[in-house]
């Protein structure tokens, strides 16, 4: 047994790594003098970035390798997994050094940022290889803890503490409904592991299937309370709004990607064997959450005045956008999900970093404060429109291909109209990307003072998250083969 | 013949070469810019002029010997597929010589001279894309990449109300092209996503006719359903009634070079999608509504005709009439016969010429007056005689005005006429009322004539000055193709006979 355990440690270096680093990174920040601002703590920066940096490296040799069963089955390794924690990696990777540069994150938080960040991190890295209820649990619930903390971090901040405590309030109730849910798939199957869920599902008596059915609606409560879906969605407009921006865009990428891998597993844990009256409405759901997120989301994101809340609502509607990969359940929807994970990663990055920018200039990030910019700051305009054309999904950009390909998922299932609802939502998020593009090189800057946004560093990395951008939206073969290596592993 | 099959690759990727030599010159040096471009467009027009050489007339369907295919995403069975046929040559060349022609005519932009330029060239690229590409997924490509330039040139170098222009034509086609997009994928399915689930033209044959589509239940024929949805996409670009809304704006607002462009070529896209993936691919379905294309293509012709002579801008009168004209070609798609589709598709490149001269004629009078009144807002007249002040360009509108028109001797009549006979048998009561929308036509040009060529010189006319050299430059090569193509259209006729008679035996099987 303890041979066993030992030798499933040896899978687990990587979340290990990351545990560790968090450790260090608390006893980093306690042993810095109190004046010490928080931008300046160097050694904490780059304790975090050599954990993720070793973790990203350990993950990208073993990305093909076999899947692994851990821990007595509560784990499961597989190149699924592997990848979506690449993904959030360097999600939380980009945001650290989004809030270590803002100004809307205060200096004597920016320590507790970063031990957040990787906590939640390690959160989604458990989420994402759940291998029983239980773990899936303790995963939604170490990302939540942190996030409820993370949304407050502008303590003094009215709004940020009441997004703080909306946040709690929902997620606790969700989390007690899920908690409920799972108890009830516990008691009709009597098992929680998802290995021993499969087969049971494939002979399932129709008693049984009557009591699952709203069993999984609880458990889907909690998950998609995470990714913040129709109906679950209403915490999200206040949290993104009140919450400084690093903290916007790391919610709109690393609990989001956790909270969609995981549906897809547990879909596929579920529902990917038989072929019942229970799977059958749980598509029908499927849909209908996915179109209405979508739809919600990008409705929602037209009216906004501000860039940062325009991001966000639109976030939700990329999150419908995957939930539709859900729908398919099979390895071709599952491949599209991890395809636009990874194209959204880039793509959001770079939003919300030149949004920082120009809101760190300018005290708000209203879209007419991107007016001129193409003036004066060509490349950065260039880029920031290269990825609004990429969000809303035009070629020969990877927002487009990633489209393209859940589309083509869905229509595999002869899903026309569904597909047709995601293309028109791509129509009108077009709309609403288009006025900042609009705002950048069609109209003047408003003042005709010169101005300095962004310095040359961040210009860099903006640039480098860009390049993948448009690679993938030529080149992406490559990556559909590793996305088609990556598959969810289960039996 | 190695050294001929990478032709189509060289005439799809020369602007790029210019593009990146744009962004190569110096932001100041705004001369070099400009001849770069124009040797640039220059070569590609000796490319496509090469192109016209290798071009063998007797081969119906996609010359062989000209076809590249290579694999571009393998997984998808998605092909760098270009060829060329009878169809798609005599757009080629329309949009080489456009091209060119419109560099020279932007010889006046003053802002922001680099972007201009390389948008323009990037934007003739992707043109080629669309007319080349024989990949579904690659003509997507192009199809959309094609909005990006055309979105800034409207909205940065575009009138005053150019933001709205330029946002409305963008979700316009946008909206339009996601319905292709599904459609796209939809066949890719239905074909077994085997080697050819991308290529038009192994698509091509009515091979869906009975195939079905559940849609909310219903069972419902699968050609029927995803021709209408490539019907809007296309519908939307040509613009067919109700879709045309975008394109005043679009055209009123953008800066006479793309006006040129969109009028010239990108509404030839439209109809071109229908001759290329449309009717072949989904040939009984094109059957069975082409009634209803064909009452689509008479509306086109009179209510673009009315609204044409309803406008007093000048500019926004000739955007009406494209839509005019384009009823026409319309018309001729529907009959489905020889005469109706080779007419069709003359029509489609001499409307090319004929409105690429109006525009320019308008462009060049706007550089002098910066205003385009026929009649002011308050009621003054904007122009008046300018017959005297401006003898060379008014004997250059009187071709082209005559041109769009469809006077016999000039190319316009020759389409016209031929689509006429081509629907006269299958839509008599069409065919006659259409003929009162070519006299609905002379009627608004002869009267925009009147009121801006004749009569009492108004004050501020007297200070414009004639055509320059470089102008009348331009202009030679478009009344030379007016005239002669109005007088001895064969060549035409013959390059794209072969391939016509093909897609309408296509058709006639159904």
């Amino acid at each position: 047994m303890a041979l066993q355990y030992l030798a499933s440690l040896s899978h687990y270096v990587p979340e290990a790594i990351m545990c560790l680093t968090m450790i260090v990174l608390i006893m980093i920040e306690s042993s810095y003098d109190n004046n010490v601002k928080g931008s300046a703590k160097g050694m904490l920066f780059a304790a975090a970035y050599i954990g993720l940096g070793s973790t990203l490296i350990l993950l990208l040799n073993k990305i093909g390798n076999d899947p692994q069963i851990i821990f007595t089955s509560s784990l499961v390794i597989d190149p699924f997994s592997n990848i979506a924690k690449i993904v959030m990696m360097i999600g939380t990777g980009a945001a650290l050094y989004l809030a270590r540069v803002s100004k809307d994150i205060y200096e004597e938080v920016k320590a507790e940022y970063v031990i957040l960040a990787v906590g939640i991190l390690i959160g989604g890295m458990l989420l994402s290889s759940a291998n029983n209820m239980l773990i899936l649990y303790i995963g939604v619930e170490t990302l939540s803890i942190l996030s409820y903390v993370m949304a407050s971090l502008k303590k003094n901040d009215e709004r940020s503490s009441e997004a703080g405590l909306k946040y709690a309030l929902y997620g606790g109730v969700t989390s007690g409904i899920m908690l409920f849910g799972m108890s009830h798939i516990f008691g009709s199957l009597g098992t929680i592991q998802f290995s021993e869920i499969i087969t049971l599902m494939k002979n399932l008596s129709s008693n049984d299937a009557l009591i699952l059915m709203p069993a999984f609606l609880m458990f889907f409560a909690g998950i998609g309370y995470k990714i913040a879906c129709v109906p679950f969605h209403m915490w999200s407009p206040d949290v993104y709004e009140g919450a400084p921006l690093p903290v916007t865009n790391f919610f709109s990428i690393v609990p989001k990607i956790a909270g969609i891998v995981v549906i897809v597993r547990v879909t596929n844990v579920f529902f990917a064997g038989s072929d019942s009256i229970l799977r059958e409405s749980w598509v029908v759901l499927m849909m209908i959450i996915s179109a209405l997120t979508m739809t919600v989301g990008n409705v929602a994101a037209i009216g906004q005045r501000s860039v940062k809340r325009m991001l966000a609502y639109s976030s939700i509607s990329h999150a419908g956008v995957m939930l539709l990969g859900v729908v398919v359940i099979g390895e071709i929807g599952n491949r599209a999900i991890l395809f636009y994970a990874i194209t959204y990663l880039f793509m959001t990055t770079v939003a919300f970093y030149i949004t920082s920018f120009v809101q760190d200039h300018y005290g708000n990030d209203h879209f007419e404060r991107f007016n001129g910019l193409i003036k004066s700051h060509p490349l950065m305009a260039v880029l920031m429109a290269v990825v609004m054309f990429s969000l809303a999904g035009l070629p020969p950009l990877s927002g487009f291909v990633a489209k393209f390909n859940i589309l083509s998922a869905v229509i595999s299932k002869k899903y026309y109209v569904l597909a047709a609802i995601a293309g028109f939502n791509s129509v009108i998020s077009l709309y609403y990307y288009l006025k900042i593009v609009k705002n950048m090189i069609f109209r003047e800057s408003e003042s005709s003072e010169e101005v300095s946004l962004f310095d040359f560093k961040s210009q860099v990395i903006i640039a480098a998250f860009s390049v993948p951008v448009v690679l993938l939206g030529i080149f992406w073969e490559k990556i559909l083969v590793v996305a088609n290596g990556a598959k969810l592993f289960i039996q | 013949m190695s050294g001929t099959s990478s032709l189509l690759s060289w005439i799809l990727w020369m602007p790029m070469i210019g593009v990146l030599g744009v962004l190569l010159i110096p932001k100041a040096k705004e001369n070099a810019i400009r001849f770069w471009s124009l040797i640039n467009t220059a070569a590609t027009m000796v490319l496509s002029g090469v192109l016209y050489m290798k071009f063998d007339n007797t081969i119906p369907g996609m010359q062989t010997a000209l076809t590249i295919k290579k694999s571009w995403i393998s997984q998808f069975n998605i092909n760098y597929h270009l060829a060329v046929d009878g169809i798609s040559l005599p757009m080629i060349l329309l949009t080489s010589l456009l091209l060119f022609i419109c560099i020279l005519a932007s010889w006046t932009v003053k802002k922001q001279i680099k972007g201009y330029f390389a948008l323009l060239l990037f934007l003739q690229s992707t043109v080629y894309g669309v007319f080349m590409a024989m990949d579904f997924f690659l003509f997507y490509v192009y199809w959309e990449v094609m909005l990006i330039p055309m979105f800034f040139l409207i909205g940065i170098w575009g009138g005053e109300n150019r933001e709205y222009a330029a946002v409305k034509f963008f979700l316009y086609t946008f909206f339009g092209s996601i319905l292709m997009l599904v459609g796209m994928v939809a066949l890719y399915f239905v074909t077994g996503q085997g080697e050819d689930s991308f290529n038009i033209l192994a698509m091509s044959g009515g091979k869906f006719k009975d195939l079905t589509v559940d849609l909310f239940g219903y069972a419902l024929p699968f050609a029927k359903v995803f021709f209408i949805a490539l019907f809007i996409g296309f519908a939307i670009k040509v613009p067919v009634f109700p879709f045309h809304t975008w394109l005043p704006h679009a055209h009123v607002q953008a800066p006479t070079a793309i006006s040129v462009i969109l009028a010239g070529v990108l509404l030839k896209m439209g109809t071109y999608g229908f001759l290329r993936i449309a009717y072949p691919i989904f040939p009984s379905a094109s059957v069975y509504f082409s009634d209803a294309i064909a009452w689509l293509g008479l509306i086109n012709v009179i209510y673009g005709a009315f609204c044409a002579m309803a406008q007093t801008d000048v500019k926004k009168l000739v955007a009406y009439s494209s839509v005019s004209h384009m009823g026409f070609v319309m018309l001729g798609l529907a009959a489905m016969t020889v005469q109706g589709v080779n007419g069709a598709v003359l029509q489609m490149f001499n409307h090319g010429t004929s409105t690429a001269m109006m525009f320019l004629l308008i462009g060049i009078l706007y550089e002098r007056s910066h205003h385009r009144w026929i009649v002011r807002p308050d009621g003054t007249k904007g122009f008046g005689g300018l017959y005297t002040q401006l003898p060379v360009y008014s004997i250059v509108f009187i071709i082209a005005m005559f041109a769009s028109m469809g006077l016999p001797g000039l190319s316009g009549f020759i389409s016209e006429a031929l689509i006429f006979l081509g629907i006269y048998n299958r839509f008599t009561t069409i065919t006659v009322i259409a003929v009162l929308g070519l006299l609905l036509g002379a009627a608004y040009l002869l009267w925009m004539f009147k009121r801006m060529f004749f009569g009492e010189v108004i004050e501020e006319n007297k200070s414009y000055t004639d055509m320059n050299a470089r102008e009348i430059f331009y202009m030679l090569p478009l009344c030379v193709a007016v005239i002669i193509f109005g007088i001895w259209p064969s060549p035409l006729l013959n390059m794209m006979k072969a391939s016509v008679g093909k897609l309408v035996s296509l058709l006639a099987a159904y």
